[in-house]
């Protein structure tokens, strides 16, 4: 896989997930909560494409087989990437909603359902 | 006539039903109220008076073969479970469309007469005409879903006929007594029936229709006769259904309240027929009871007890109809006995004999009260036999047939019950025989009934004092009816009341002499014995009811024979303290109602300050709910990256310990 190992891929997924964690946890505006989200997305993306191209590597004799399992990684990438756009709009449009209710969009202040 | 055309007795009464309830109204617009009456009235008896010539020509035919079916549409069907529309034409039913409709239609064509000043004419026998149709379903159904159908139909009849005047709030109180006392002996007849298809279920499994008559009484003796555990729970439940509509004690306390309908409904429902269906169910059933000894002695000692209890109480009442209700309550028990000891035809005798004359004493009754300004308390009655001699004769006869005086038909019935008693053997346990008992207490009440019915004779016709003049009445009477003035003249009523006095008078004279030893025959050879049969006849017996009968009508007189003994006058305060308790039927009725009505009300009271205040509504529940709701309430912080910390720590912590459980797997 032109020189770059499997971990080396694994390791910027993780890298790429965790700052997405850390970025949900400290930051109070929901705009670079999404952006996190859409890292933490991302980091899996990763990982799917790197074990397909992985999967084809390890199944040399059954080209066939190989193909499907590299076709199943891949597609995956796609419906995440596709229900990540569909969220990312409604969220955005929630963030609207929210601003224009409130001129405020500051995550710690959004508490009214708190008991 | 065909058996078939049992189905055109049973429509008549529900066409004249609904004619009178759908067309009354629009016949009263057209003619007028005046000319209605005749009109609805004549519509009203024709059909009683068709169905009872159509069922005297089927009964003709009725031979003492098995019981003919008559088999209709299907009623309820589900798997394995089927109650269809069928009619059983055999000659216990057809003894009880007779009395249904042939008392039925003499007492319609009075209330024609008795109601005529009413103003809701068509209500009243939309009623009547229903109640007739209801006790035909009852006595003819062949199954006990019928019988149950019937069951209720006679009892919202009985309610609605009670109630009739209820604008007065008595009225409408005595008609839910009755309702809701009914209530108890159904749930007896309810849970009876159920036991019943539970049994049958294991004797035929594979048949369907499990509470006709045809096909549960063979199942019932087949399956009964080793089991007299499980007889006496069928027969005790049943017991408990009929005790309810017939007034036995201690479900007896409605009837007397039930006088509060008109005259001619307590002569039709609370003393000929309806209240008779409980002797009926025991005919209907006999098998069991026959199984089952205890049954047996309970049935036949509630019949004493309730005939000794209802006679004593008769001497204490001064309203005619509630003297007539006592002696009904007293009767009903003799019946009991009559069907206690195995002799169930004799019960039904004296259901036939009763219906004759006590019909003709309550119609009598309501003559009177008629002529009296609807006044109903013997004390302001006397010497009325000079105004109304029609009334009088009829009514001797009615007397002299319950007092049991030789050869008329109340005589030949409880000598008939009271033989059976003496020489039963269906109410013996451990060899003692209380069925003997029971005659001999019926031996008494004997002559305690000649005794309060020569009172009420000689009370209301007897001496020479006309009392309504002497004494300013407290009347009681209903409260859109004007009571007696000094200047009241009693007059004879009119020919549609007399005549059938008339006929039931006939009826109640050679009813007895006529029928004699006939029941016997007819009912015997129907039912499933199990028992060897019981005879009728005991050694001096005659004798003996002669000399209660004589002895009684004796001690009557002598006491009443000048009038109203002053210590017995208006003025109950005067009354001796046996008298005092028997008007206040001995404390009974007060404690049911203190015990039932005030207790429950006291019950619901407590309930309600203790559980509903405290645990359900006020303090404990919601303060349970809100306490532990305070509690959680601190893990809702409302911060959203608090949510997401708690997520990612639950997230790893599940992740970690699966990870670690496949890692430990693997070694």
């Amino acid at each position: 896989m032109n020189g770059v190992p499997l971990a080396g891929y694994l390791g910027l997924a993780l890298f790429m997930f965790s700052t997405g964690v850390v970025g949900v946890l400290v930051r109070r505006n929901p705009i670079v909560i999404f952006m996190c989200i859409e890292l933490m997305l991302n980091a899996v993306n990763l990982t799917f494409v790197a074990f397909a191209r992985y999967r084809v590597q390890a199944l040399p004799d059954d080209p066939v087989l190989a193909q499907s399992q590299t076709m199943a990684g891949q597609m995956m990438v796609v419906f995440v990437m596709a229900v990540a756009a569909a969220e990312v709009a409604v969220g955005l449009g929630i963030i609207m909603a929210i601003y224009r209710l409130r001129h405020n969009i500051d995550i710690d202040d959004m508490n009214i359902l708190k008991g | 006539m065909d058996s078939s055309a049992i189905w055109i007795v049973i429509a008549l009464p529900i066409l004249g039903f609904l004619v009178q309830s759908l067309g009354g109204g629009l016949i009263v617009k057209a003619v007028g109220e005046a000319k209605s009456k005749s009109i609805l009235g004549f519509l009203a008896v024709a059909p009683i008076a068709l169905a009872f010539i159509i069922g005297a020509m089927i009964t003709t035919k009725v031979g003492a073969g098995p019981a003919t079916v008559v088999t209709g549409p299907s009623w309820i069907q589900i798997a394995g479970f089927s109650i269809p529309f069928e009619w059983i034409v055999d000659p216990l039913s057809m003894t009880m469309v007779l009395i249904i409709t042939g008392i039925g239609s003499l007492i319609h064509l009075y209330a024609t007469g008795y109601m005529a000043k009413e103003k809701d004419y068509a209500r009243f026998f939309t009623y009547l005409n229903l109640f007739i149709a209801a006790m035909l379903i009852l006595v003819l159904g062949n199954n006990l879903a019928l019988l149950f159908m019937g069951w209720e139909g006679v009892g919202l009849c009985s309610y609605l006929l009670i109630g009739f005047w209820y604008k007065d709030t008595a009225n409408a109180r005595a008609a839910n007594k009755a309702f809701i006392v009914n209530r108890i002996g159904d749930w007896g007849l309810v849970l009876g029936l159920f036991l019943i298809v539970c049994v049958v279920l294991d004797v035929v499994p594979k048949e369907t229709r499990l509470l006709s008559y045809d096909v549960i009484l063979p199942a019932l003796k087949t399956a009964l006769v080793a089991k007299p555990a499980l007889a006496t729970s069928i027969g005790l439940l049943l017991f408990v259904g009929a005790a309810g509509k017939s007034a036995q004690f201690p479900l007896y306390v409605w009837l007397p309240d039930a006088m509060a309908g008109p005259t001619p409904v307590s002569a039709l429902i609370h003393a000929a027929t309806m209240v008779t269906s409980g002797v009926v169910l025991l005919n209907r059933m006999h098998v069991v009871f026959e199984c089952s000894p205890v049954a047996s002695v309970v049935v036949a000692c509630v019949g004493a007890f309730t005939a000794l209890y209802g006679a004593l109480i008769a001497f204490g009442q001064t309203d005619i109809k509630k003297i007539l209700a006592y002696s009904t309550v007293s009767q009903l028990g003799f019946m009991f006995i009559g069907c206690g000891v195995g002799a169930y035809w004799t019960g039904m005798f004296h259901v036939t004999t009763h219906a004759f004359f006590k019909a003709l004493l309550f119609l009598g009754a309501g003559a009177v009260i008629h002529a009296m300004a609807h006044d109903q308390d013997v004390r302001n009655y006397g010497g009325l036999s000079k105004y109304l001699k029609i009334t009088f004769a009829t009514m001797l006869v009615g007397f002299l047939a319950i007092a049991g005086f030789p050869f008329l038909s109340g005589f030949f019935s409880k000598e008939s019950i009271l033989g059976a008693a003496l020489s039963g053997n269906q109410a013996v346990i451990d060899g003692v025989n209380y069925g003997a008992i029971c005659g001999w207490v019926g031996l008494a009440v004997a002559f305690l009934t000649a005794a309060y019915m020569t009172r009420m004779m000689l009370l209301t016709f007897g001496g020479k004092t006309e009392r309504w003049r002497t004494i300013e009445p407290n009347h009681d009477a209903h409260g859109d009816h004007h009571g007696l003035d000094k200047d009241h003249k009693p007059h004879e009523v009119g020919a549609t009341m007399w005549v059938p006095l008339a006929v039931l008078a006939v009826l109640s004279a050679v009813g007895g002499l006529v029928l004699n030893g006939k029941f016997e025959e007819w009912l015997y050879p129907q039912g499933l014995a199990v028992l060897p049969k019981v005879a009728e006849h005991a050694s001096n017996l005659q004798m003996y009811s002669m000399i209660v009968a004589f002895g009684g009508m004796a001690f009557g007189a002598a006491i009443y024979w000048r009038g109203l003994p002053a210590s017995q006058g208006w003025d109950e305060t005067k009354w001796s303290s046996i008298r005092l308790a028997q008007r206040d039927q001995f404390g009974f009725d007060s404690l049911t109602t203190d015990l039932s009505v005030t207790g429950g009300a006291e019950l619901s009271k407590f309930l309600d300050s203790t559980v509903e205040h405290t645990v359900t509504s006020g303090r404990a529940l919601a303060s349970a709910t809100s306490g532990a709701g305070g509690v959680m309430k601190f893990l809702q912080t409302g911060f959203v990256r608090w949510y997401a910390m708690v997520m990612l720590i639950g997230v790893v912590a599940f992740i970690g310990y699966f990870a670690l459980a496949i890692h430990g797997g693997a070694n």
